[in-house]
């Protein structure tokens, strides 16, 4: 499970661009859309669902799930788990 | 007092401004589907001139628009020194160099013409257009220039229509401003210009007269409209009370109506904010696509021909009102007199910009 | 009289304000350049790393400017300051990257296709401070004291009392940045003119 929100964080620092961002500056709990998080919006949450098909083949078709699902890495691993079982 | 007339457009519609109006007043789109066009190759409706080449297109259209324009007033006013030409464009001609977009077409155009002043290029998103006739505006009325030539200008790229379909912003039929069906934007291009200049006697037509307006920002998003359309309510209250006209004497309001749901939404509350919602409206994107830093020339100039014609156009896509605030769409051409219009912009940047234009 | 009460620089590995050095760029570090004038500034503002460099130059040009002239903040009603910048090179720095995202990683990219255009460095000052004021950004061939002169004069003569200029020269690492406040009510500056500009920009 940490391997897989390091990986995670890895993916999303590179289909985000957030270059200047290393792992250790994303929080497992961090509120990813939130301000205080890393201040994601609607076009990042594109990029989601981008990333969640390209590296772990999951369509996310629900906008719905997904508003849910990105909250945290802790939800979008959660999620990754639940689709993959 | 700030005169502007000698509008002229290239489109799909049409080589000069006579072509273009007569196709708008026959309700003729420019809009048509290409294939293989997109991304992943599927079909796009778009709104592309196929008259003119890829190659150096850019270029192109802007010395085809101003030997249209020069035909209309003093031809001498283009060479002199107290005439700034200002070019409004998003993207340039970025498939000649990426690294800098407008570079070679605009020195080959002002080369062409023996411009006196380099040409300033307003980049503002999709508010270009009519910031640049406003920014032409307030050189003449600061006295730093007797004249300004303003040309609209942008071009299909798959940079752009790619870009659209990565926010999935673009609709899957022709776009339809304010309509309850619509679902996002139809890309187009084209080109336009107006000319400004502080005395009437340089147009060989009638010319209008221009209320500089301003522009203001959301300071909410990038990329998404504001939901109180604070940007857009700001720039045209400012735009009324700096020039004293009141919400009252408008007989029209040429609206950007992108067809994207929170654009058409957010200016709904902008206008009903304004109290101005019932003041007849129509978006000329269903005729042209949205020609992105060209679209506030080309409706500007579409406006100053529905002004001379006393004939307000339709709304081109709309059917049933689709806004949380009732607008009044026109849904049908109807003769009517047109003497005062509010033109307005609002793009990406949280950029929002408006002006008016009365008849002398 | 307007004059000319701050400015700074941000070049490839210095950074200045008012002509005395802010901060020098550590080669050694592990973080970007502008991750280092971020971490100087002591800021939290997280959508810092979202902006492509175009918008975080202007971005920490301006936090530059507040700082050594926090009136800004105070001074000024929520639209009287406005925007004028300009460059040479438009968003060409991540038009690049776009493009490759779709040429070459075949997924054309959202977050990078918001940052295509110029302005959208204004948005992001515009959003940092709450600010509705005026905004333009231009396309010159070279820099050219006599626009800022010319529109900013126009700006500050049609309701605006403050204009936040700047040069943002941008393009595959290079960093050229030259960022000006022009201020009506303020004596303590220098006079708002083109031998002033080029006398600061220094180029």
């Amino acid at each position: 499970m940490d391997s897989l929100k390091e990986d995670l964080k890895k993916h999303i620092i590179e289909q985000l661009n957030l270059e200047d961002l290393t792992v250790s500056d994303i929080d497992d709990d961090a509120l990813l859309f939130s301000a205080d998080g890393i201040g994601l919006d609607s076009i990042d949450a594109l990029e989601l669902i981008v990333l969640m098909e390209k590296y772990y083949g999951i369509q996310v078709t629900n906008p719905d799930e997904g508003k849910v699902a990105f909250l945290s890495i802790n939800t979008m691993a959660d999620y990754i788990e639940k689709k993959r079982a | 007092m700030i005169f502007i007339g000698a509008e002229e457009i290239i489109s799909p519609l049409g080589q000069n401004i006579e072509e273009n109006f007569q196709a708008v007043c026959e309700n003729r789109s420019g809009i048509s589907l290409i294939p293989h066009a997109g991304f992943n190759d599927d079909s796009m409706h778009l709104s592309k001139i196929t008259a003119i080449s890829d190659r150096n297109k850019f270029e192109m259209l802007l010395i085809n628009i101003l030997e249209k324009v020069l035909k209309q007033i003093d031809p001498e006013i283009a060479l002199s020194k107290k005439t700034i030409t200002i070019v409004s464009s998003t993207k340039g001609d970025l498939d000649r160099n990426i690294s800098s977009p407008f570079t070679d077409s605009i020195n080959a155009f002002a080369r062409h013409f023996q411009l006196a002043n380099e040409p300033v290029v307003v980049s503002n998103a999709c508010i270009s257009g009519v910031l640049a006739i406003n920014v032409a505006g307030n050189f003449i009325k600061a006295g730093m220039y007797d004249h300004a030539i303003v040309l609209g200008c942008d071009l299909i790229s798959n940079f752009v229509l790619f870009g659209f379909q990565s926010l999935f912003a673009v609709s899957n039929a022709p776009c339809a401003p304010f309509d309850a069906d619509r679902n996002g934007i139809t890309l187009g291009e084209g080109c336009s210009a107006v000319v400004l200049s502080n005395s009437k006697e340089i147009f060989k037509k009638t010319a209008f007269q221009l209320y500089t307006g301003t522009s203001a920002n959301d300071a909410n998003h990038i990329s998404g409209p504001s939901r109180t359309g604070e940007g857009l309510f700001r720039s045209v209250k400012k735009t009324l009370e700096q020039n004293h006209i009141s919400g009252n004497e408008i007989d029209f309001i040429s609206a950007h109506g992108t067809a994207t749901v929170f654009n058409d939404e957010m200016e709904a509350i902008a206008f009903d904010r304004l109290e101005i919602n019932e003041k007849p409206l129509n978006s000329l994107k269903g005729y042209f696509g949205h020609t992105l830093g060209a679209a506030g020339v080309i409706e500007t100039a579409i406006s100053m021909q529905m002004m001379r014609n006393n004939l307000l156009v339709k709304s081109l896509g709309f059917k049933e009102s689709g806004t949380s605030k009732t607008l009044n769409i026109a849904t049908e051409n109807k003769s009517s007199e047109l003497n005062t219009i509010l033109k307005t912009a609002s793009g990406f940047g949280g950029c929002n910009a408006s002006l008016v234009i009365r008849k002398l | 009289m307007n004059s000319i009460t701050a400015y700074c620089h941000i070049k490839d590995n210095v950074c200045s304000v008012n002509g005395e050095i802010f901060l020098q760029k550590n080669e050694e570090s592990a973080d970007s350049w502008f991750k280092q004038l971020y971490k100087e500034l002591a800021l939290e503002y997280p959508k810092f790393y979202k902006m492509d460099m175009l918008s975080q130059a202007g971005f920490l040009g301006s936090e530059l400017i507040k700082k050594t002239n926090p009136g800004l903040l105070t001074d000024y009603a929520d639209d009287e300051i406005a925007l004028l910048f300009a460059n040479s090179e438009s968003s060409a720095d991540t038009d690049i990257r776009f493009r490759e995202s779709y040429l070459e990683k075949k997924t054309p990219s959202p977050s990078l296709f918001v940052y295509t255009l110029p302005n959208i460095v204004l948005g992001e000052i515009a959003i940092r401070n709450k600010w509705f004021g005026e905004n333009m950004f231009a396309v010159l061939p070279k820099f050219t004291p006599d626009f800022f002169i010319q529109y900013g004069s126009v700006l500050l003569n049609t309701g605006s009392k403050a204009v936040l200029a700047g040069w943002l020269g941008i393009l595959e690492g290079r960093v050229e940045v030259f960022m000006f406040l022009v201020e009506t009510e303020n004596k303590n500056g220098y006079p708002f003119d083109a031998e002033n500009i080029r006398k600061y920009a220094g180029f």
